[in-house]
Order: structure tokens, then sequence, then C-alpha cells
């Protein structure tokens, strides 16, 4: 059969055109929709549904294996009378702030050290990202290892260089293990901010920093001046998911310590584990874990309206 | 018969009704059975390699083993229970047959056959399995946990035998730290060796959690704080401070690296020390629980198969474990174990496989004064929730690190009040 070609034949009018497939994708309403139902299914399948699971099973006593019966904010008010609640909650809170603090700091250092020129930048850049790339579980193995009493290198390094006589006990002191824990997690999470600060450092024109040093700037002046507000909008961003991610931090924490010793390390998500999952309590650990909740949202919330203000 | 219509549909009828009962009995092409993997490689390994081929040659139907890390079964057994989908042949631990009771078949028939069989079950396995006067699983093996004890190192203070009481283990403690060989007793969060020793001291001191009826807290009680005092007094004299953090690997590393002289642990230590250490395994011996002022206990860890009520073909589940549970697969099966697993019935109390080490006895004698965490109350989901919030073991640790023992024992009388719905 013989088909004249595409170009020659004329195109139809407007008006009265048949919808075919190809007029279909043309139509950018329709094109963006069909690009984002993937997506859009695949967060209302493994993010919406388990959330708003998560807030219906909150609302009851539900027993593992048995029918859940409502009681509305019921776990809520139980959770407000416990003590080891309060103290979660305070372990949560300090944790998520002591890290951020580390963690920002350090990362900034490290992202400005590396927006510098020098031999084998890239190698180090590398390296500097591994505490990212190598999975939790085992980077968390190798750190057992280094606190555990009896093999730590930690303390055979204080002890045979004399610093003390014997071994801390780093994961079985309250005190220490909650220090130990915010360690490790600084060390896992700093190449986050390092290479996603380093990224918005090699945004800024070296034309600011010459206009700059020309009107007589000093260093921190640059800094102050320059790279700190140009890169103001990443560094909230960085922080806001990193937030985010150490409110939820588990493995860490449940490899090392399993929240003890006494519940000095147990978090909102390794408890609510520990309640939902061992206990079979399932409605009290969903409680637990979006007892998070209202500290994200004024976080999310408050960051979000400032960002649009910027 | 009036019209083609009417002819077509009696002949559907009847070829289905000839048909019905062999889809009905038509046999699964494969079962799944899932397990917390053993500390005794060789008892997974027979699973694998002998027993599910022989039931598929026998039968057919293919057995798919699936291993769960150690410490993980609960949770995958809450996701199958929950989802209603997975294995239909589970194993389960301690109290679960009470925590997933409606989720789980019940294989009374199948338990009063293989007990009739193998001499009878044990009088106390009934409380751990089954619920309702219908049994929810049926057990093959209990995981003691017993002391754990360097010889050398007790008869070097002048201790030849085990002693038999708290005190006397005290004493012996104190003069092992004083010569560099301090006891090690898990009080973190672990999932088993920090129970496994401080239940049994509770009650041994006549401690209770709560009562039968599940609703009278009992722990706020002198009994309760002779308990605490002692370990407290055991902890500061005997042990390392770095116990309070310890979770269930850091005893057996510990005691394997020669750091401690005694803990309390299940077999594996032994087991491990004579395969990789065998200096270590010549002079590692067992001993039961000390005596204290009530008595002698135990903790029960009863490892059992469950059939998940999902199960799509539950007559066929039962066909499988009467097979796996006749004399012929059970007993090789044991014996792959090494005696790791204490059967339950009495047909075994004298199995050959107690022979092949008297320091495996202990894990024979200690069944008779085993009771489930929250004994003698009932072993439902409020005791499971106790031992989630580590209610006894924090009590216990936060009294070794300082707190007074009119704190420690409060705060878990409030949150014991609290899981049994109390006043």
């Amino acid at each position: 059969m013989a088909v004249g070609p595409a170009s020659i034949a004329r195109p139809a009018p407007v008006a009265g055109r048949p919808i075919t497939l190809r007029g279909l994708l043309e139509r950018e309403g329709v094109f963006s929709w069909i690009m984002l139902t993937p997506g859009v299914l695949f967060l209302l399948a493994f993010v919406a549904y388990p959330f708003f699971y998560g807030i219906f099973l909150s609302l009851e006593e539900h027993p593992v294996a048995r029918a859940g019966r409502f009681v509305g904010f019921a776990n809520f008010v139980i959770l407000a009378h416990d003590g080891v609640f309060w103290q979660v909650t305070r372990n949560t809170f300090m944790y998520v702030a002591v890290t951020t603090v580390f963690k920002l700091l350090g990362g900034f250092a490290m992202a400005l050290v590396m927006n510098q020129s020098f031999r084998g930048r890239n190698l180090t850049r590398a390296f500097l990202l591994l505490p990212f790339i190598v999975p939790t579980a085992l980077s968390t193995v190798a750190w057992m290892w280094i606190l555990d009493p009896t093999f730590s290198i930690v303390n055979w390094l204080l002890v045979h260089g004399g610093v003390i006589t014997s071994g801390y006990s780093w994961l079985g002191n309250a005190s220490l293990a909650m220090w130990s824990l915010i360690v490790v997690n600084t060390w896992r999470g700093m190449p986050f901010y390092g290479i996603t600060l380093l990224a918005g450092l090699q945004t800024i024109s070296p034309d600011l920093y010459e206009a700059a040093a020309i009107d007589g700037a000093t260093t921190t002046q640059r800094f102050l001046y320059v790279t700190l507000p140009v890169i103001k909008p990443v560094l909230i961003i960085v922080t806001m998911f990193s937030v985010i991610f150490t409110f939820g931090d588990f493995q860490l924490i449940y490899a090392l310590t399993h929240g003890g010793p006494a519940n000095a390390t147990h978090v909102f998500s390794t408890w609510a584990f520990d309640i939902g999952m061992s206990g079979g309590q399932l409605g009290m650990g969903a409680a637990v874990a979006l007892a998070i909740l209202p500290a994200l949202v004024v976080l999310i919330v408050g960051l979000t309206i400032y960002l649009r203000r910027e | 018969m009036t019209s083609r219509r009417d002819f077509v549909t009696v002949t559907l009828a009847a070829v289905g009704g000839a048909l019905a009962p062999r889809w009905a009995g038509a046999a699964p092409k494969a079962m799944s059975v899932v397990h917390e993997s053993s500390f005794i490689k060789a008892f997974d390994d027979f699973f694998v390699q002998k027993l599910a081929p022989e039931y598929e040659k026998l039968t057919g139907i293919k057995i798919n083993y699936e291993p769960v890390s150690v410490g993980s079964m609960l949770t995958r057994l809450t996701t199958i229970v929950e989802t209603k989908a997975g294995p239909e042949i589970v194993a389960t631990g301690v109290n679960w047959p009470y925590l997933f009771d409606a989720g789980l078949v019940d294989v009374t028939d199948v338990a009063n056959e293989v007990g009739k069989k193998l001499g009878g079950w044990h009088d106390n396995i009934y409380d751990a399995v089954v619920v309702n006067r219908k049994w929810k699983a049926i057990p093959w093996g209990n995981i003691g946990q017993l002391e754990v004890y360097r010889t050398d190192w007790f008869k070097e203070v002048g201790v030849n035998k085990f002693p038999d009481t708290r005190e006397d283990l005290l004493a012996a403690g104190r003069l092992l730290k004083k010569k560099g060989h301090p006891f090690g007793f898990e009080l973190g969060h672990g999932f088993g060796d920090n129970h496994g020793w401080l239940y049994p001291l509770l009650w041994s001191y006549g401690g209770r959690e709560v009562d039968k009826d599940g609703k009278t807290v009992l722990i706020d009680s002198s009994e309760t704080a002779k308990a605490v005092d002692f370990c407290r007094k055991f902890y500061q004299e005997t042990m390392l401070e770095d116990v309070l953090g310890w979770t269930d690997v850091n005893n057996n590393r510990a005691f394997l690296a020669e750091q401690i002289s005694c803990t309390n642990n299940a077999m594996s230590i032994l087991i491990v020390a004579k395969r990789d250490f065998p200096e270590i395994g010549k002079v590692t011996d067992h001993g039961l629980n000390p005596q204290g002022p009530k008595g002698r206990f135990h903790l029960f860890n009863v490892q059992s198969h469950a059939i998940a009520a999902h199960a799509p073909d539950q007559a066929a589940a039962k066909a499988f474990l009467r097979w796996l549970y006749d004399d012929k697969q059970l007993s090789a099966w044991l014996v792959a174990g090494d005696a790791y697993y204490a059967p339950f019935l009495h047909g075994y109390d004298n199995h050959p496989m107690w022979n092949a080490d008297p320091r495996y006895l202990p894990y024979k004698d200690c069944l008779r004064t085993s009771r489930l965490h929250a004994w003698p109350g009932p072993a439902g989901h409020q005791a499971s929730e106790s031992v989630a919030k580590y209610v006894l073991v924090d009590m216990f640790a936060k009294a070794c690190r300082g707190d007074s023992t009119k704190d420690v024992i409060a705060t878990a009388a409030a949150q014991l009040k609290q899981i049994y719905k109390a006043k």
C-alpha cells in the first residue's frame, strides 16, 4: 500500500481534529499528569497510605493478631503520663539537636576545604563521602567493634597512649552511650552536609569574591557577606532534611544499644518499634511514632515560610 | 430433562461434583516454614538437606525453609500474622502462642497424637502453648538460660563446684573479680540473656511482677526489694560496668575473649568454644541458676511450630507437622541440634543426645523449674508489653547504676500498672 510522506499531507484544521494519542501527549496538561502519575501512585502507596494508616492505628487499641478498638486519643493520654515517654522525648531532642549542630559545623568546614584547589582533591572528596555511602547496618557493625569494651580500639589507644588506665564503657555508661551514638551519627551524616554545601559553594560566582576583595573585604567578611547569604537557602534545606532523617534514625541506635542502658538512648523510633513489633501493641507503637509529628510539622512549616519570604 | 440448557447445567454440575473432592483435596505443591536461624548450623542444615528433601520425595510437596536472623523472629511473625501472608508454618518462642492466638490454627489433635506416641508432654509446657484449652503450637525444645562458668578460675579461688545459692555465687564472684576475672551478666537491652537471669533472680527472692489474675501488680514488695538489693551488690562487687549496655552478643564475646569468668547464657558459648576455642571449651561448664531464699527458677524459652491461620491448606500443614514430630524425624533432628534444644516429651527424657557431653545435662534439669516471663501472671499481650519495655531489666539496671531501691521499684510498679490497667 502506497503511503505518501507525512510532510506532504496537509494538516487537518484544528477545529474538529480527532483526538489522537499524539495529540493528547502534546497537550501540556495531559502530558504532565501522565509523567506525574507513577510518582504520585508510588507516594500514595508507600508514603500516604502508611502515614494515614499510622494515624488510624494510633487512635486504636490494637493488639497484634486481633481487631482494633477505637479509643480516640487514649493512647496519647497514656503516653503523657508515662515517665519513659518523656525520657524518650528528651533523648530524641538532644540527639537531634546536638548531631545537627555537629554535622552542620563539620559539614560546612568540609565543604569549604573541598572547595579549595589542592592536589588529590577529587580523591579526597570521594573518601569523605564513604561514611554516607557505606550501608548503615555495615558501618554500625564496625562501630560496634570500635566501641566494644573488650576489643575497642579507642580504649586500646587511650590505655596504650597513657591517657587512661582502664577502658571506658562507651555503651554501658548512660551518658557515654548517648555521646557515642552522637559521634557515630555525626560521622555518618556529615558528608551529606559537606557534599550538598559544596554544590552550593560552587554556584557562587568568583566575580563576587573578586569584587569584595577589591573593596577591601577580609576573608571573614567575604565569608559573612558573600558566602553565607548566597548559600543560606541550601543551608536551610539541607538542615531541614537532616533533622527529619535524624528524628527517624533507627538502625544505628537499635544495633548499638537497643535503647539501653535503662532507656538512656531510646528515641521515638526505637521505642515505637519495641512497643509495636516486640510488645504487640500496634496502636500504642503508632502513637509513639506519631509523637514526633508536631515537632516536624512546626519545623517544616516554619522553614517553608522562611524560604518563601527569602 | 426438558431442554438443552437443562442438559448442560446438569452435566456441568455432575462433572464439577466429581472433580470437586479431587480439587479440594489436592495437595499443595509447596509449603514454607519460617524459623529463627539456629546457633547450631547443623540443626538448620539437617532440615534443609535431609528433612525437606525427604518429605518432598515422600509426598511431592516442596518444603521451603526461610531462616530469620536471631532476635528477628518476633518481628517477622508480627508481619506474617498482621498481613495474613507469608509462610504457613511458623516458629514461635516464649509466650508467642498467646500473643498471636487469634492468628494461629488449633493444633490440639496433632499435639495429642505426638504426646501419646512419645511418652507424654511435660506438665509445665501447657502454660506456654495451650491457649484457652487449645494447643496453638507444638514445642520441639527449650533453649535454656543457665550459668556458664570457667571451671579453672573458679578452682583457683577454691570453688570446685558451681555455687548452689546466690550468696555463695556472690562470694565466689568477689574473689574472682579481685583476681581479675569479673562476672558479666547482661543488664542492657538485649533480647534474651538479660531476662534469662533477672526474672529467675526476682522469683528466687519471692518477687513477682503480677498475680495470677493478671490484674494485681505485685512488684512493689519487700521480696522485690531484696532481689534488687542483691542485684546491686552482685553487680558492684562482681561485674564490669559495661554489662549495663550489653546486648546478647556481648557476654558470649567477653567469655570467649577470657574477659569474664561467669555469665548467664544458652549453651551456645560452650558449643562455640568447643568448635573454635578448644582450650576454653575444656574449662567451660554449666550450672543451674543458684537458689534464692524462695527457691530456684529458670526462664522458659520454648521453641515451637505453629500454623498460621492464613495457611491455604491447613490439613497439609498439619500432615507435615505430624510427620516432622514423628520419632524418626524429630529424634534425628534434635541430635543434629547437639542438645541445644531440650525437648518437652517424656519419651526423650533419656534421649541419647544427652549422653554426648555431661555438661549438657543441666539444660535438661532446668526444665522442671522453668517459667514464662510473666509467671505467675497470664502469658498474654501484657506480658509481652512488659518484656518489650524492659520493665524488669531496667528496674535492676537502674538500681545497679546507683538509683535507690524504692525509686526503681516505684517506676516499675507505675509501668506495670499502666500495662496491666491496674489501679
